[in-house]
């Protein structure tokens, strides 16, 4: 037995590899497996293809700035012709208390980051169903496909804080060190989006519905967020309830650093936790019914 | 002896053949329905009542580096099905396979173009699914257009192509960006004959040079032609496997069988 055994190991070494042959690696490159009730995060796989993420997101970001002109100046007017109304209603007519600060640029600050939010939120919902001839032909990540879209809204946010540097400007607004915290500001207020887009998402796939619904829910959400007036006629006894809507700590956190007002830190601690938990909880969703797009889409 | 590339084993998959919800008349109601299914379907309690297919099941195999296997069988017996999960287009209900190496597919003419992509991003990001960087695409850039002959095309957005550079494209992306393993399915039937000769003679180098290629056609000839071994799938099951003559003759005798017993 062992004879022969060593006779055939023995041929087999003989015999070298054809000169094509491709090393096979030891480990598998891909493992298939069946959907599990917790899936993981692949780190790894989103990294090797953030050239995917790229793509994605320059497609539309061309598609949107192709007429320069016209791209970049819509992005800007939406923010800028809502301030308008509100600043001549709410700030100008009704004097809507706005912490000592002009209500225009109060309004726009908040307007610029909720803009933002609300596209990005219904884009990313929709991002998965207009993205189907992909994900039923290719497989890559599903997560990049939100995550590109809020990426994308992430630019035009940046490009219509163009007008809020000439506010600063126009209204000598004194900047202090507090600026330092806004860029966190952002990233928090873009993680809680990624959230709710992830969630958006998934649930569009299987529910087509969500796109009725989500118009309505995104413009309560914006009455019940200090947008256009300051979190302060909320009674103090009350804000700790007030605090539970993460955009809360966040439009005021964004405020604050800008204008160099104290932080209240309750309200500020209160949304990084919650939208932790809340974009935990999502790519949890988001993984877990990844599996079934490519069927259901 | 060599190590297989793909390694299946018990693969299974199931479709819930349940109607989809109808659309909800009012929104207090779509609101209701969605929240209410959305915790059933996390906790994966609403599918049960719904009938049930195996679209594939009980299927174990394995490929060697560098061989072609061809995929016969009637419409509807699980060959895409088989070959979407390797694709990972879908996951598996059981079993499991391991791949490895870096998989190219091309699943239908649908490729996975992106329609406002022009030809020449659709190829940078067709590489990049494919985990290559850009360096080594622009290496195999010209041999693609080439051979996919849409070099008038390349700044064109995907969407305006006919079908025919669409498939050309694709099967020309799919195959020159050097995956170790290489899914097609169909594409040989849609292909006009002078391209398919092409791709024919693209599937018999790459093989050559150690891609493994799975391809599922309805083209006997060119499972024939091309494949070292071929897989029979009958009603999602892998009814038989082996020389492509022995299972191409049962294949059509199973046929002629079928059809003069619904005569």
């Amino acid at each position: 037995m062992s004879t022969s055994l060593n006779d055939a190991k023995a041929l087999i070494s003989d015999v070298s590899p054809p000169a094509w042959y491709r090393q096979v690696p030891a480990e598998p490159v891909t493992r298939i497996r069946p959907s599990k009730s917790w899936e993981h995060l692949d780190f790894a796989e989103l990294w090797a293809q953030r050239e995917v993420f790229y793509f994605l997101m320059w497609r539309d970001l061309k598609v949107r700035y192709k007429q320069t002109i016209i791209g970049a100046a819509w992005v800007i007017l939406q923010p800028m012709l809502i301030t308008l109304v509100f600043a001549v209603f709410l700030g100008g007519l009704m004097r809507v208390p706005s912490d000592g600060v002009p209500y225009p640029i109060f309004a726009y600050t908040a307007l610029l980051l909720w803009t933002f939010v609300s596209n990005a939120v219904l884009s990313s919902s929709y991002s998965l169903v207009t993205n189907a001839h992909l994900i039923t032909r290719v497989y890559f990540s599903r997560l990049l496909i939100p995550a590109a879209t809020v990426g994308v809204r992430l630019v035009d946010l940046v490009v219509a804080s163009l007008v809020l540097v000439a506010l600063i400007v126009y209204y000598d607004v004194h900047l202090g060190w507090r600026i330092l915290l806004f860029p966190f500001f952002v990233i928090e207020i873009a993680a809680l989006t990624l959230a709710l887009g992830l969630l958006g998402a998934s649930l569009n796939v299987r529910y087509r519905d969500v796109g009725t619904v989500l118009p309505i829910l995104l413009q309560v959400w914006m009455f019940v967020s200090p947008i256009v007036y300051a979190s302060t006629i909320v009674p103090p006894r009350l804000r700790f309830v007030y605090a539970i809507n993460p955009l809360a700590g966040i439009i005021e956190g964004a405020r604050s650093s800008l204008f160099n007002l104290p932080f209240r830190w309750p309200s500020i601690i209160t949304s990084v936790v919650i939208t932790l938990s809340m974009l935990i909880f999502s790519i949890h969703v988001f993984l877990r019914m990844e599996n079934g797009f490519a069927d259901e889409v | 002896m060599m190590r297989p590339i793909i390694k299946a084993e018990r693969l299974g998959k199931k479709y819930y053949l349940g109607p989809r919800e109808t659309a909800p008349p009012t929104l207090r109601e779509a609101l209701k329905n969605s929240l209410h299914s959305k915790v059933k379907t996390i906790s994966g309690g609403n599918r049960s009542r719904h009938p049930s297919v195996w679209a594939l099941q009980d299927v174990s195999f394995e490929i060697q580096p560098g061989e072609v296997v061809g995929v016969i069988g009637r419409n509807g017996a699980g060959k895409s099905t088989l070959l979407r999960i390797l694709a990972r287009i879908t996951k598996p209900t059981v079993g499991k396979a391991d791949l490895y190496g870096r998989t190219g597919s091309l699943l239908g003419v649908g490729t996975g173009f992106h329609p406002d992509l022009t030809g020449r991003e659709n190829i940078y990001l067709n590489g990049a699914i494919l985990g290559m960087n850009r360096s080594e695409i622009t290496r195999k850039f010209d041999e693609i257009v080439a051979f996919a002959q849409v070099e008038n095309f390349l700044d064109t957005p995907a969407k305006r192509y006919s079908s025919g550079m669409y498939l050309r494209l694709g099967f020309a992306i799919a195959a020159h960006l050097e995956p170790d393993i290489l899914l097609l399915d169909e594409v040989l039937t849609i292909a006009d004959a002078s391209f398919q000769k092409k791709c024919l003679g693209k599937i018999k180098q790459a093989s050559r040079e150690g891609t493994s290629v799975l391809f599922v056609s309805h083209n006997l000839g060119a499972v024939q032609d091309l494949s070292d071994r071929a897989f029979y799938v009958h009603s999602g099951r892998l009814h038989a496997e082996g020389k492509p003559d022995t299972l191409i003759g049962n294949y059509l005798k199973d046929v002629a069988v079928q059809a003069s017993a619904s005569d």
